[in-house]
């Protein structure tokens, strides 16, 4: 489970001012749920989900995963915690293979129960016929599944993903997404922001948009995009509103 | 210009009307991922070693293999030019000198250089800073386990590139020198690594220039004061260890006697190692307090 509580984070800007990227943010993912952070560039999307990977520290406010504080129990809220980002960070001269072998030890899994996992994700993700060319030679869609692969290798119940289908195409893009549906199926929370909102709208249990470092609108699919008649008119209606207050 | 008419363009109703497209496949089911079994904590030394493992074995690429390569024949380059020059073998003491200045004191510190300060700034240009940071080791792991690597790395090229020099026999009595050169290569790496994550974690984006600053300012400049700030240098450390091995004490020169220390060879050693702790502690604090807003990554 994942949980956000009136989450502040505050910045001191080079001109001497604060930057408030994140202002009073809360919300939660509870296991078995898909739920969609939406916003616009610089609307507080990314820091809001470093702060849940304990990347940042938040100013105020609690966030934790699956129970445990990320100020308090940042080593617990890790273990707990799956992170991919949109640029996947894969490096270019490691295989699939060896980039899951060493971020699996970097989490303490270790000889045959190391081979297992990682033979698992290769499988899973599909990447057996690539698992051992250099990942500079791969393609986007590929590096994004090593990236997901080494967001899983330890199991953990909670997933965030910052724009994972970014450099995605269509195809690739609908794969992952199939991929994540089902791993909500096995019960895990997932947190997941997307500026590509037709690939989501039907993807998502609930859906959270920010604007401004806040929440301006927040609700189940049905509630959210009903009224509106999508999920792209019911984003701009909610952006709308909070602009004209 | 070729002379050439283009041809005609064609209008858009003499295009022939294409097949209507088959539609997309659905996505073929994937398989499930099984549950693992609960991971016990990671002890903090082994999530240590793992990252300096993955970062090896991000070092070892054809093209560090070479620059490690010329950089460890290149001792040896300068040592034969040497004799050459002479026209004789160098004398123990002489190639002491020279080997010193090459190995423990250039090799080590460029090594070090460019393992130990991308250390930060590194892993936020290539976006696999938030990857590692987020295991349960942490940033911590993170730099105490590239320290770890970039002393293997650079200690073996140095060891190397010292097996080298004295093998070619251009040293007489030359390998006398090997045990106590290895010491004073695996010193320099320990300390100066531990030293050089001080500007990699203050200033990452600039920490090369700022590595070479302290170098310069820190190492060989405050290193040759005698006083109280020469105290905290390695090199105080290494060339006193040298002189110990050497046993040129007795005939230096008073003036030259102040650029060593008194004290015994354990308690250089000693030194040393308190130095790389007390570096490390303080950049492990600083890595843990800083912040790296998404804009710094880039």
């Amino acid at each position: 489970m994942i949980e956000v509580e009136d989450l502040v984070k505050h910045y001191r800007a080079s001109s001497g001012g604060i930057v408030r990227a994140v202002d009073g943010v809360s919300f939660a993912v509870n296991p078995g749920e898909m739920v969609g952070l939406l916003g616009a560039n610089g609307a507080g999307k990314t820091t809001t989900l470093r702060m849940l990977a304990t990347l940042l520290a938040p100013t105020s406010g609690t966030a934790r995963v699956g129970g445990c504080d990320v100020a308090t129990d940042p080593v617990g809220a890790r273990r707990r915690l799956g992170y991919v980002s949109a640029t996947t960070g894969v490096p270019d001269r490691l295989s699939a293979r060896e980039i899951l072998h060493s971020f699996g030890a970097l989490h303490g899994l270790r000889g045959d129960a190391l081979e297992a996992r990682v033979d698992q994700l290769i499988d899973v993700l599909d990447l057996g016929t690539c698992a051992d060319r250099p990942a500079g030679r791969l393609s986007s869609g590929q590096r994004q599944r090593v990236s997901v692969g080494r967001a899983l290798v330890h199991d953990p119940p909670s997933l965030v993903l910052d724009e994972p289908t970014n450099a995605l195409d269509v195809l690739g893009a609908r794969d992952l997404l199939a991929f994540l549906a089902d791993l909500r199926s096995s019960g895990r929370a997932i947190l997941l922001s997307s500026h590509r909102l037709h690939e989501i709208e039907n993807r998502c249990d609930r859906f959270v948009v920010i604007h401004g470092g806040r929440v301006v609108a927040k609700g189940t699919r049905e509630a959210f995009v009903g009224k509106a008649g999508g999920l792209e008119e019911a984003f701009f209606a909610a952006i709308a509103g909070a602009r004209a207050e | 210009m070729t002379g050439q008419t283009p041809p005609p363009a064609r209008a858009p109703d003499q295009l022939a009307p294409l097949p209507s497209p088959a539609p997309l496949p659905s996505p073929a089911p994937l398989p499930s991922l099984a549950p693992l079994p609960a991971l016990a904590p990671l002890p903090a030394l082994a999530a240590i070693v793992a990252v300096a493992r993955f970062q090896i074995n991000r070092l070892l690429t054809p093209h560090r293999l070479a620059l490690a390569a010329i950089g460890a024949a290149f001792p040896t380059a300068v040592l034969l030019a040497a004799t050459k020059a002479r026209g004789s073998a160098l004398d123990t003491d002489l190639g002491a000198i020279l080997l010193y200045g090459l190995v423990p004191e250039a090799i080590c510190m460029l090594g070090l250089l460019v393992t130990m300060c991308p250390v930060v700034a590194d892993e936020l240009e290539r976006g696999t800073w938030v990857h590692i940071a987020v295991r349960p080791g942490g940033r911590r792991a993170l730099l105490l386990g590239t320290w770890l690597a970039a002393v293997l790395w650079t200690g073996a090229v140095a060891i190397f590139a010292l097996l080298l020099a004295l093998s070619v026999g251009v040293i007489e009595n030359g390998l006398i020198l090997l045990g106590p050169f290895s010491v004073l290569v695996c010193l320099s790496c320990i300390g100066r690594a531990a030293l050089f994550s001080l500007p990699a974690v203050i200033i990452p984006k600039r920490a090369l220039v700022a590595s070479v600053g302290v170098a310069l300012v820190v190492e060989y400049l405050a290193g040759l004061i005698p006083a109280v700030v020469n105290q905290l240098t390695v090199s105080l450390r290494l060339r006193t260890l040298l002189v110990r091995f050497m046993d040129w004490r007795q005939n230096m020169p008073i003036e030259l006697q102040l650029l060593v220390d008194d004290r015994p060879p354990w308690a250089q050693v000693g030194a040393v190692l308190i130095l790389a702790v007390v570096f490390l502690a303080v950049a492990v604090a600083i890595l843990e307090w800083r912040q790296f807003p998404p804009s710094e990554e880039s």
